[in-house]
């Protein structure tokens, strides 16, 4: 097991270089950079230059970028996040905050996700071929059926506007609600599809039909048995939708102005503000690999037939 | 405040009773809060650092206070600065301050603090914004702690309008030195409000200073700020801050044009419209691309445009259609001028032109001219659906009098330093500026995106006026610098949308200034 | 019990029938669309804007006087030819890379596995933008932003089946007749990877369109005055309260596009890979 848990550590760690390649690939590529789109309000090319300059060669702006990557990477080794070229402030102290608030966005959609996800999977998969399938299957690809953006704003209408029922301008916990609840929605459909796939697979199977010869309840087959296999598959599933989730989360954080680092990746891409953005991918992929090797480790824990050395 | 007799008995009374008053004094306390939206979250509000709009209205509004501030007629008055001297040569301007004023840390408002402030600005370590806005200023003496001396290479003619802008306020030196880099989270001013708390990304709380003397001329309210706290809440979404203003959240918010009917049939709302706005949205040529260097064919583009149908569709009406090339509430716009509209919509006229330049309808129904088909590029911001609708209708005018134009929109950062490269035949872009330099700035050849051929009266003019400092001979000689552009067709002027907004009905006294900045002191919220 | 075809097996299929029947509506509108409007859908006439349905207008007129029947109708087009255009954009990469990695050297398979991983991890927000920021925003781009945040889902699928494919018999017994890689994989891999492939790009295209639609909100999507229904979803999104039928149409579209698509996708799978572990993906 440790054998394990070290190997795919040491797979991530060529997969986060090649991220931040990629990053400082896709920087160099940018036609523009953020000092050129900073100076918007100044119109004398000769006034700004003088301060685009300076502000160029503080940041190493005018560096090929080979050069940056290695330095970029040594400030990275020693902790080190680098300035935002717009704020002139530390970036680690931005990006800190909002994605703990990413976290918790994401968290609590999952949480949504995951219920309605089993809970349709699970009325789907019982009722098989029925109009109960037919009408949980609908309702959850309701949900992934719609923009992000268009159901953020429908939510703030139904919920705030008409039925009042939570405040437009939330403070707290209660700013979590609406968010929460538009992101976990749209992310439900592919989890309920896969638990009701996986719930179906096993209640056709021999195991169960002898369960319920042996005169096993409904009830018993569906939450010892099938839920379990539902579960895993789920689990399985979040892994790979967490770029997704991430990516979900992104355009719901514009739409409800929720503090995370999505709202901030978004404005930094926009006024080419690289320190942010990159220190956002590679956030957001350090995410992603964490998540999938939890999740791969839950998965050999709870099934102990797969094989941890399996590619 | 009664005393509460002793009860005997009855031993719920007294806690009811002071429940009662709690929540009757948080109710008070939370009637005396102004709830505002912000459209984005400042990045800093170090005025030193940013410009932005966002900054400019957080720090003018509410934090801290100019040299000067700008009447309704657009005239410089005494704020900081109780008077002020223009040496002969114009090339010096001497302030005397105003005494006795603080700031919100305490420390007194002096002379240092003037001449820190602008310092700051001219050090190139600190690589400023800002420092393109103050021109020609050379150096910044304070003799005595009530006197500002600022001496330029040229006289300065935008001088006092630049110094009334939101961002030019004046910081505490003792604030900025002790915070350092941390500055920008907590600005220290003079203004009737203080920063309390700044929850990133959320909402800014402003609060009441106790110390703050009403020095302006043109506040309604004398003493203390009507309104103890002003909560500053970020909404990004548009549809997001008209929900929170129907649902009471929000005292006051600006509104899309198309709402404006149904706010104003509303009677829970007061709407405002102002059309004295600063903002300008043009159509900018380039002159080395042509035909577009030849002054006949700009002038069918302009002609061949509806301004009225592009107000309409993109601001239902709430914007005022513009063929000068100065907002209206820009000193110096030359109103009549504008009322001759020698730039505005005259479809045949337009038609007359290009078939006098040669050009004639080919077999697709475009114009064509010695093999040239007019097909062109038409490049604008994206992200703004005013500016989609705009340049829809403006790609419909020029379809209609056989001129092809594709559309291409990308957000800002790719789109202005784009325009650098020269490859673009029109780009549309909106500029907001509360002085007629803007102009200059813009087209003084060869122009903000060298997309201009020389023009030497043009030029000449603008450098008149940027070194005249007396108002009304300034103003003379930006009506001169319109008319040659008119004239040159340097531009096409589109439109100048109106600033709307609504107002919970029990509010009183929303008013802005001379300069379009909320006066919040002066703001009456119902019990 | 007599075996019926895929073909028949489908048309009994509910979510098939419902959602087949929607999705063949709108390849309707796609192609008869100038037919099925007499209004220009890019034809401006602002002194008639906002009109609410009517006989003239059947759905009314948007916020520059189009009439929005028209511009549904040919944003058909726009959703027919935007999807085939990102999965042309996704699936094509990703099948040859995933085949590649499927049947090709070890390190080729490290390799690309790499590189889908790194895809992968980007959020798709980010992604598009950084495509879009690089390539300058255009329709073109938008469809390369979309369609590369889809590669890596085609790469993992096309590899992990070719992977399993490779250990069946009938494979081994074509490598020891001395077929090449690539007679392989025509004869045996590709005919067999064709069920798992269409069942996945039937759920994966709808998310394309949704994605292209975030573009527009980010204002890098379609180019006005393109009636895209995802592009007038975003220009009209304020117009709920004032011109409900200008948010509702393009709204409405979008959902029953996305949602038959997503229907058909199901019974596609349930008739054609119904153990298949990539059917969610």
């Amino acid at each position: 097991m440790i054998a394990y848990l070290l190997r795919r550590l040491a797979a991530t760690v060529p997969v986060v270089l090649g991220i931040l390649l990629a990053t400082f690939a896709i920087q160099a590529a940018i036609p523009t950079d953020a000092v050129s789109a900073m100076f918007q309000g100044q119109l004398s090319d000769n006034e700004a230059a003088e301060a685009a300059a300076m502000l160029r060669e503080r940041y190493k702006l005018d560096r090929p970028w080979p050069e940056r990557f290695a330095h970029y990477v040594h400030q990275l080794a020693h902790g080190d996040l680098g300035e935002s070229v717009r704020t002139r402030e530390p970036v680690a102290d931005e990006i800190g905050w909002r994605y703990l608030n990413t976290l918790k966005l994401t968290a609590a959609a999952l949480v949504v996700a995951v219920l309605l996800g089993l809970g349709l999977g699970l009325l789907a998969a019982w009722r098989r071929g029925s109009w109960l399938d037919l009408a949980a299957t609908s309702l959850s690809l309701a949900g992934a059926s719609i923009p992000g953006f268009v159901a953020g704003l429908l939510m703030v209408l139904v919920f705030a506007v008409w039925l009042r029922w939570v405040p437009v301008l939330a403070d707290g916990w209660r700013s979590l609600i609406l968010p929460a609840l538009t992101l976990g929605l749209i992310e439900a459909a592919p989890l309920a599809r896969v638990a009701r796939s996986a719930m179906i697979e096993v209640l056709g199977s021999d195991f169960i039909r002898a369960a319920r010869a042996k005169g096993m309840t409904e009830w018993a087959l569906l939450t010892r048995h099938a839920l379990p296999n539902a579960l895993l598959a789920v689990v399985t599933l979040v892994g790979l939708q967490v770029g997704s989730l991430l990516g979900g989360a992104f355009i719901i954080e514009v739409v409800f102005g929720w503090p995370g680092i999505g709202e901030l990746a978004v404005q930094a891409i926009q006024w080419r503000d690289f320190t942010i953005t990159q220190a956002v991918i590679l956030i957001g992929a350090l995410t992603y690999v964490a998540v999938n090797l939890v999740v791969d480790l839950m998965y050999a824990l709870i099934d102990p037939r797969i094989e941890l050395g399996a590619a | 405040m009664n005393t509460l007799a002793p009860s005997s008995g009855r031993r719920l009374t007294r806690p009811l009773i002071m429940t009662a008053l709690l929540l009757a004094s948080t109710t008070c306390l939370q009637a005396q809060t102004m709830r505002l939206r912000l459209g984005a979250d400042p990045e800093t509000l170090y005025n030193v650092q940013s410009i932005s709009s966002t900054v400019d209205s957080v720090l003018g509004t509410y934090l801290l206070e100019r040299l000067v501030y700008l009447d309704d007629k657009g005239q410089p008055q005494p704020w900081l600065a109780e008077s002020w001297q223009v040496s002969a040569d114009g090339k010096t301007v001497t302030f005397t301050l105003r005494q006795g004023v603080k700031f919100h840390d305490g420390s007194d408002f002096d002379a240092a603090a003037v001449k820190f402030h602008f310092d700051s600005i001219l050090d190139p370590k600190n690589a400023s914004p800002v420092l393109p806005s103050l021109g020609p200023l050379v150096s910044v003496e304070a003799p005595d702690a009530r006197t500002v001396r600022l001496k330029f290479s040229k006289p300065y003619g935008p001088l006092f309008n630049t110094l009334s802008l939101g961002f030019m306020g004046i910081n505490s030196p003792t604030a900025v030195k002790k915070a350092g880099r941390a500055y920008g989270r907590r600005p220290v001013g003079t203004g009737a409000y203080k920063l309390a708390r700044w929850t990133q990304g959320t909402e800014i709380r402003l609060e009441r200073f106790d110390g703050w003397r009403a020095v302006r001329a043109d506040l309604h309210q004398r003493g203390q700020p009507l309104p103890a706290e002003v909560l500053l809440r970020v909404i990004r979404e548009d549809s997001v801050a008209s929900a929170a203003l129907e649902t009471g959240e929000l005292t006051s918010a600006q509104l899309l044009p198309d709402a404006v009917p149904r706010f104003e049939r509303d009677p829970h709302f007061q709407v405002f419209k102002n059309s004295d706005v600063r903002t300008l949205s043009f159509i900018d040529m380039n002159q080395n691309r042509p035909p577009f260097d030849e002054v006949g064919f700009r002038r069918a583009v302009s002609l061949a445009i509806d301004r009225q149908a592009v107000t309409r569709g993109a601001f239902n009406g709430y914007a005022t259609p513009m063929t000068v090339p100065l907002a209206p509430g820009i000193p110096g716009h030359d109103a009549a001028l504008a009322a001759k509209g020698e730039l505005g919509y005259a479809p045949d006229k337009a038609r007359a032109l290009l078939a006098a330049a040669g050009w004639k309808p080919n077999a697709a129904g475009l114009l064509e001219r010695k093999g040239q088909v007019a097909r062109f590029v038409l490049r604008g911001v994206s992200g703004s659906d005013a500016v989609d609708r705009a340049l829809a209708v403006v790609q419909s005018n020029l379809k209609a009098v056989g001129i092809d134009v594709r559309l291409e929109t990308s957000d800002w950062g790719a789109f202005y330093p784009s325009l650098a490269k020269g490859d673009w035949d029109m780009a549309m872009m909106g500029w907001t500026w509360p002085d007629g330099s803007v102009m200059s700035s813009l087209w003084r050849s060869p122009g903000h995106r060298k997309h201009l051929k020389p023009f030497p009266p043009l030029d000449a003019t603008f450098d008149r006026c940027g070194t005249t400092l007396d108002p009304k001979a300034r103003n003379q000689c930006l009506a001169e610098a319109q008319r040659l552009m008119v004239e040159q067709v340097t531009v096409i002027p589109m439109y100048s949308p109106w600033a709307i907004y609504a107002v919970q009905a029990g509010v009183q006294d929303f008013h802005i200034d001379g300069s379009g900045y909320l006066v919040p002191g002066d703001v009456r919220l119902p019990k | 019990m007599k075996p019926i075809s895929p073909w028949q097996a489908l048309l009994r299929h509910r979510s098939a029938q419902v959602g087949g029947t929607l999705l063949a509506l709108i390849m309707l509108a796609a192609l008869a669309a100038p037919a099925m409007s007499a209004w220009d859908p890019i034809a401006v006439d602002t002194a008639h804007r906002l009109l609410p349905p009517g006989t003239e207008h059947w759905l009314g007129t948007d916020e520059l006087g189009r009439d929005v029947f028209s511009r549904i109708v040919h944003g058909a087009r726009w959703f027919v030819g935007i999807g085939l255009a990102t999965l042309a954009a996704s699936a094509v990469p990703g099948i040859v890379l995933g085949l590649a990695a499927g049947i090709g050297p070890r390190w080729l398979n490290l390799l690309i596995s790499g590189i889908a991983d790194v895809l992968l991890s980007f959020p798709y927000v980010l992604l598009m933008l950084a495509v879009v920021a690089i390539l300058g925003p255009s329709l073109g781009t938008a469809i390369i932003a979309v369609g590369i945040g889809g590669v890596p889902g085609y790469i993992r699928l096309v590899r992990g089946e070719v992977l399993a494919l490779r250990q069946a018999e009938f494979v081994e017994a074509l490598q020891a007749l001395g077929a090449s890689r690539w007679q392989i994989a025509r004869r045996a891999l590709l005919p067999n990877i064709a069920s798992p492939l269409v069942v996945y790009a039937s759920f994966v295209t709808p998310l394309s369109v949704l994605a292209a639609a975030a573009l527009s909100f980010l204002g890098l999507g379609v180019q006005p005055p393109a009636p895209e229904w995802g592009a007038m979803l975003v220009n009209a999104r304020n117009l709920l309260l004032t011109a409900w039928w200008a948010t509702a149409a393009p709204g409405f579209a979008i959902f029953l596009a996305i949602f038959s698509t997503n229907l058909l996708g199901n019974a596609l799978r349930d008739v054609l890979d119904p153990r298949s572990r990539w059917a969610a993906t």
